[in-house]
């Protein structure tokens, strides 16, 4: 569907998006992109490159210095509150509250969301849908596993049901096979339509289900490739590379460049 | 979204452990000191009731008026039940004279110093150490805890505001917290009467502001606590710095501005005023002595009535040396009480900037068991002074102390069997204390300071939280 002519609007868009942190470091500069209906993008670089600012800023949890974090074409830093009807989050190492069960901890984020005409069966299916065991929903979060938490992190942002989400490195810890439900669990929510945003330090996932690969390096993108671009390439070495050769101040081996955005 | 925070916040409480734990402690703690109080103010009402007795019977063993040491006692206050206040630290007891300086005497803690160990325990007590910590314990990381969790990003990744979230948060804890600590201190008060203490209408009402005041001074320290968890990063940095102001509200300003003010205000000791007085004594004595040497009897006197003339003479000298010393005695008694009561006024003024001595001030002016008290007390036995006076006097024929009535027994020669007092014709001392208006009123002006020291902190809580750093 994102190969149609007529490309559905931005859900998610960064303009020129700026941050200098108060004692200085430029976190994000100058950073541009774009992610619509139906498409995740996923933004790869090294600790520190800009990933979690850049969520944060959609988020409104930080003031940009300048450019601009648009949900849904609104302002999230001038509109926050409207702007984050529009998004769901999901966080790295989700921990929700350990004094409540899942189904408390979901219907209290849901309502948040603005979601209050769930009733209990709604919570059962999407706890279902993200594979936590039917045991556990009126357990509290305190004795849930890292990837139990995790699941119920993005039951609520599909119970959100909000076109837009963000992901922050959210298979980060999580066994190889939690990791890969996950994976499939946002390449279904994607089907469905929704805009994805996530960071991660996963290369194989990211080639395996992103539309746009975008890859940070001291808060600048330096590549950007979809999915047909990438096709048969080393994402590995690719990435290796740019980070290499941007510190080098030097980028990369010939044709590759050409796709710098 | 207010209403889901502070519904979010008042489960919250009810499912940690935490909570199950402190409420568990505080309410067996509540408890023990209704029934701990209870058993307090029953032995001082034995205590007052004996005293009482022992003077009725000490004065139906006489015969003459003249011969009675009467004493009034202090009766114990209902609400020292649950704030003590000075009630086991003043004296209880003053020897009545029919002029002359008048002394409270016979501390509780004199008769029974185990109460000087236990003191501690009544529900002023509990609420102004156990219940802040229980409030530290509580909020410590109520805001920077979340972010740890996470939770805090997940809140506002919704379009939540953050008065919305702050004010939820706040009230939420607040109220949660509150109505819990409510229960064990309700059904505390409904045992009263079940264990012997019967209070009046008026002390019901004053328990009530004690109880709104107690639940005011647990806001304060709830909302300092919200506020210093609204400023930091880390828990364990707003659990010390939480730490460290709880001490200097509970443990060190009270303390300091009492020893403050003793260095501002100058009060010459009790000691040193009546070594003051006996010298004033001895000096008019030594002035008198000339005079006394050169007694001569009148011209054409009897031998026979030559001692009465002397002694006649004798107490004509003592009764003007007694008039001038009473002057002298009242002056540096007023003086004295003066400075003290200006003293004390400063140390408590002082101290209110902790919001513990706030509230100890507040319940105590409430309980009847301020310092008020011991003044009043005083009041009271000097007013009851001159209708003991008047009494004497329509008696006996004089208002003397006793030093002169040997002369009056040598002089009294009736031949019948002399009748044994009636210890009820003797005027009644009723200590009538503060009725709950007055009672309101005194406290009103701590009642008010806690209130504002509220609003402060619940503000700066607010305030501190607008600014915080979200992720
Ligand atoms: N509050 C802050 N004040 C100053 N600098 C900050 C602050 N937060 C982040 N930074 C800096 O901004 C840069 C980008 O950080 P960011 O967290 O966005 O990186 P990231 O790509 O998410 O890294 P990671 O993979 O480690 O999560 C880093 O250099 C970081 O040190
Ligand atoms: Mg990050």
């Amino acid at each position: 569907m994102q190969n149609s002519t007529i490309q559905a609007a931005p859900l998610l868009e960064a303009v020129e998006l700026t941050k200098v942190y108060e004692d200085g470091v430029k976190a994000l500069n100058n950073l541009n992109l774009v992610v619509r209906e139906g498409e995740i993008y996923a933004m790869l670089g090294g600790n520190g490159a800009g990933k979690t600012t850049t969520i944060n800023a959609f988020l409104d949890f930080i003031q940009p210095t300048s450019g601009k974090a648009l949900i849904n074409g609104i302002d999230a830093n001038a509109l926050p509150l409207e702007a984050k009807k529009h998004v769901a989050f999901v966080s790295e190492n989700v921990q929700l509250y350990p004094n409540f069960t899942a189904m408390q901890n979901l219907d209290f984020f849901v309502r948040l969301g603005g979601k209050s005409h769930y009733e209990r069966l709604d919570y059962e299916r999407a706890l279902h849908r993200v594979g936590l065991q039917s045991e556990a929903f009126d357990r509290k979060l305190k004795d849930f596993s890292k990837g139990m938490r995790q699941k119920c992190g993005i039951a609520i942002a599909i119970l959100k049901d909000a076109p837009a989400i963000l992901l922050d490195e959210p298979t980060s810890g999580l066994d190889p096979k939690a990791g890969k439900e996950f994976t499939r669990l946002v390449a279904e929510l994607r089907d469905e339509g929704k805009a994805i945003l996530m960071s991660t330090h996963d290369i194989f996932r990211a080639k395996e289900i992103a539309d746009y690969v975008g890859i940070l390096n001291n808060g600048e993108l330096v590549a950007e490739k979809t999915k047909a671009e990438l096709e048969g390439v080393n994402l590995e070495e690719l990435y290796v590379e740019y980070m290499a050769g941007y510190m080098d101040e030097a980028p990369v081996s010939g044709s590759l460049s050409n796709n710098l955005s | 979204m207010f209403k889901f925070i502070f519904i979010k916040e008042l489960r919250d409480i009810i499912q940690s452990s935490r909570f199950t734990i402190s409420f568990a402690v505080c309410s067996v703690l509540i408890i023990l000191a209704f029934v701990m109080g209870a058993q307090n103010y029953l032995s001082s009402k034995a205590q007052y009731d004996a005293a009482i007795q022992e003077n009725r019977n000490q004065i139906a063993a006489h015969t003459e008026w003249m011969m009675v040491e009467h004493s009034i006692t202090l009766p114990p206050q209902p609400l020292m039940t649950l704030v003590t206040g000075v009630s086991n630290d003043i004296g209880r007891n003053i020897a009545m004279s029919g002029r002359g300086e008048l002394r409270a005497e016979n501390t509780r803690f004199n008769d029974e110093p185990i109460f000087a160990v236990f003191r501690f325990m009544d529900l002023e007590f509990i609420f102004g150490i156990v219940l802040s910590l229980f409030a530290k314990i509580f909020a410590y990381d109520a805001i920077n805890g979340e972010k740890n969790r996470g939770t805090l990003k997940l809140c506002f990744a919704n379009p939540l505001s953050r008065a919305n979230f702050i004010a939820g948060k706040l009230v939420g804890s607040f109220v949660g917290l509150s109505v819990a600590l409510l229960i064990p201190i309700l059904i505390g008060c409904a045992l009263l009467p079940v264990l012997g203490v019967q209070l009046t209408t008026d002390e019901w009402l004053k328990l009530s502001l004690i109880l709104i005041a107690g639940i005011l001074y647990f806001g304060v320290f709830l909302a300092i606590t919200i506020a210093i968890s609204a400023s930091t990063v880390k828990p364990s940095n707003a659990f010390l710095i939480g730490l460290v102001v709880w001490i200097f509200a509970v443990l060190i300003i009270p303390r300091t501005s009492v020893l403050i003010s003793g260095r501002i205000v100058d009060v010459p000791n009790i000691d040193e005023i009546t070594a003051q007085k006996n010298r004033y004594r001895t000096q008019l004595f030594d002035e008198d002595r000339p005079k006394m040497s050169n007694f001569q009897l009148p011209e054409g006197t009897e031998i026979e009535n030559a001692m009465t003339a002397f002694q006649s003479f004798m107490s004509d000298l003592a009764s003007a040396r007694q008039e001038k010393i009473d002057v002298f005695n009242a002056r540096l008694n007023e003086e004295y009480s003066n400075k003290k009561r200006a003293q004390e006024q400063l140390a408590l003024s002082l101290s209110r900037i902790s919001p513990t001595s706030v509230f100890t001030l507040v319940t105590t002016q409430l309980a009847g068991t301020s310092l008020n008290l011991q003044h009043n007390f005083m009041d009271e036995a000097y007013t009851y002074q001159n209708a003991y006076a008047d009494f004497m006097q329509e008696k006996t024929g004089s208002n003397r102390s006793s030093g002169f009535r040997m002369i009056m027994i040598t002089t009294g020669g009736d031949e019948e069997e002399p009748e044994p007092l009636d210890p009820d014709e003797l005027p009644q001392f009723i200590f009538s204390g503060q009725s709950f208006s007055e009672a309101a009123q005194a406290g009103m002006i701590d009642l008010s300071l806690l209130i504002l020291f509220n609003l402060i902190f619940f503000g700066g809580a607010f305030r501190a939280f607008l600014n915080y750093d979200l992720r």
